[in-house]
């Protein structure tokens, strides 16, 4: 493209504003750039979420305590399903810790943008930050609950081991697919409302197709490398195997999840990007 | 020459507006079932769908030197806040383009980004962000910010406590230190009291005066005389004057007037 101004030729514009055709590359610079909002938001909405509630931190724990033991009767007493040999409500608050900060991270970033629309339509800004800055500020409530993990591994007597070592390089891919799922979403919502309504049946649908209530031992083994394209069975699984112990994951069914977690963040970053253009008109 | 702060040729930006089939908002389901309608209206090459397209700016084209405070009149509905959302970057142009030479600071609106629940300093350092400083910039001009908008009582107060007046005030004087080499107001004077308009208007004044450029779009013809020396009034999304103010805001007045005996 040329310049204007041919007289402006010996200086570069800082912005040359023109309209995009088809995608757009990513910007990492521009996000480094903006790190400083990324961190306010993220700070911003954690003060926001225990403002003016009298229980605060507490809600972060029940959440997922209160689903564990409606989870260990039903699943665990009732249903009987199998836990790998680890006590049924151990194993299953393993599960929901994860399950829990993936799909909070989904819902409050999902929504971000609609919920944020002032700022979409008025400021200029990478609007990536927002659904971002929600998937690292679950990360604040995860570590709550995972004190709670800690204390019923007490409990239960389970020792820690230095399996635990791996543990955030499975956190590290549970936030990359939170992200890239989230921002499938959030982008998708700006144009149509619907999403913010069929992303919690997703959400739940997605939960049983993972391993959260039931082991991957459970699966059929020819079947577990197709299981593992969901990228929520290498996190989950290996969240838990970090933690107990058990599990059946091996090293090639973490590599399946750990490429299908970085389809699902580039695909939904580059949709994201490409959709981000029309946000503040459609909004 | 390399004095030009901004460059906008032939700058168009179109809307679909969509008329009868649904006024709210898109629905999945709807686009779903229009899919196989679209895609044969697409191929028959015909594309008259039920929506029309709007030309909110159409070939506007204008350069603004460094230094220069341009004044934007017009109508409402007349394509001035899509122009400067358009050179903030906040939306893309339809066709033609700009560029722009410097930090831009755009003021769209006071108070983008504050949040009722937090406090008078937690939005100012949110604010501030979303203005794009850096922490360490708000840091340097916080006592700055505090002192012009005169909240130091109610620092630490949630903002949904603050009397309107206030709140303005805090908005404005976050986004007047920003120290943009560039500055996009829009209409931002119509809140608050005479005293602080004139104190924003003041600091307005010494923005341009340290050899910022602006461009400051308002109803107020007053304002605009005062601070621009130079006027572009846009009509229906396109240039129709572009020169001294007061000759710009002469005739726009006397259109005006016409328009008003005539309807």
């Amino acid at each position: 493209m040329t310049p204007i101004r041919t007289q402006a030729r010996q200086q570069k514009p800082t912005f040359r504003i023109r309209p995009t055709k088809g995608w757009a590359p990513l910007n990492v610079l521009e996000l480094w750039k903006y790190r400083d909002l990324l961190w306010i938001l993220v700070e911003r909405d954690t003060k926001l979420l225990y403002k003016q509630t009298a229980l605060g931190v507490a809600w972060v724990v029940m959440q997922p305590l209160i689903a564990a033991v409606i989870f260990a009767v039903i699943f665990g007493r009732v249903a009987r399903l199998p836990s790998d040999g680890a006590p049924y409500l151990l194993f299953v608050f393993c599960g929901l810790t994860v399950w829990t900060y993936f799909s909070q991270a989904l819902q409050h970033a999902g929504n971000s943008l609609i919920r944020n629309a002032q700022l979409v339509s008025k400021v200029y800004f990478p609007k990536l930050l927002l659904p971002l800055a929600q998937t690292i500020r679950g990360l604040v409530d995860f570590t709550v609950t995972l004190v709670v993990l800690l204390v019923l591994m007490t409990i239960y007597r389970v020792p820690p081991t230095f399996r635990l070592a791996v543990l955030p390089v499975f956190l590290f891919f549970m936030t990359l697919t939170a992200t890239g799922v989230a921002l499938w979403f959030s982008a998708l919502s700006v144009k149509y409302r619907d999403c913010t309504h069929a992303l919690q049946y997703f959400i739940q649908i997605w939960m049983y197709a993972s391993p959260v209530v039931y082991p991957i031992s459970m699966i059929p083994e020819r079947w577990r490398p197709l299981f593992a394209l969901n990228p929520a069975v290498g996190f989950i699984e290996g969240f838990r195997w970090a933690v107990l112990g058990h599990s059946v994951l091996n090293p090639s069914l973490v590599c399946i999840t750990i490429v299908m977690s970085l389809v699902v963040l580039f695909s939904g970053a580059f949709f994201f990007r490409r959709a981000e253009r029309g946000f503040a008109d459609i909004i | 020459m390399s004095d030009v702060a901004i460059a906008v040729k032939n700058l168009s930006k179109s809307f679909k507006i969509a008329h009868q089939r649904d006024a709210g908002y898109r629905t999945l389901r709807d686009d779903l079932m229009g899919l196989p309608q679209r895609m044969l209206a697409r191929w028959k090459r015909n594309g008259q769908l039920t929506s029309e397209t709007f030309w909110a700016l159409k070939d506007v084209s204008f350069e603004v030197k460094k230094g220069e405070v341009v004044g934007i009149i017009g109508r409402n509905g007349t394509g001035k806040s899509t122009l400067l959302k358009i050179l903030s970057r906040i939306t893309e142009p339809t066709s033609g383009g700009a560029d722009i030479y410097g930090r831009i600071g755009a003021l769209l609106e006071v108070g983008t980004g504050f949040h009722p629940e937090l406090t008078g300093r937690e939005n100012i350092f949110m604010n501030g962000a979303i203005l794009g400083m850096k922490r360490v910039e708000i840091q340097q001009k916080f006592a700055e910010i505090v002192a012009f908008a005169g909240i130091d009582k109610f620092l630490d107060t949630p903002v949904k406590r603050y009397s309107s007046g206030m709140y303005v005030r805090l908005a404005f004087a976050v986004a007047a230190h920003l120290d943009p080499e560039i500055l996009f107001v829009d209409e931002v004077l119509a809140v608050g009291d005479t005293e602080f308009q004139k104190k924003c208007l003041g600091k307005m004044h010494d923005v341009s005066q340290a050899g910022r450029t602006v461009i400051f779009i308002s109803h107020s013809m007053e304002a605009i005389s005062r601070l621009c020396p130079r006027a572009i009034w846009l009509h229906e999304g396109q240039l129709i004057v572009d020169g001294p103010s007061d000759a710009v805001i002469a005739q726009y007045s006397g259109a005006s007037a016409l328009s008003a005996i005539q309807t």
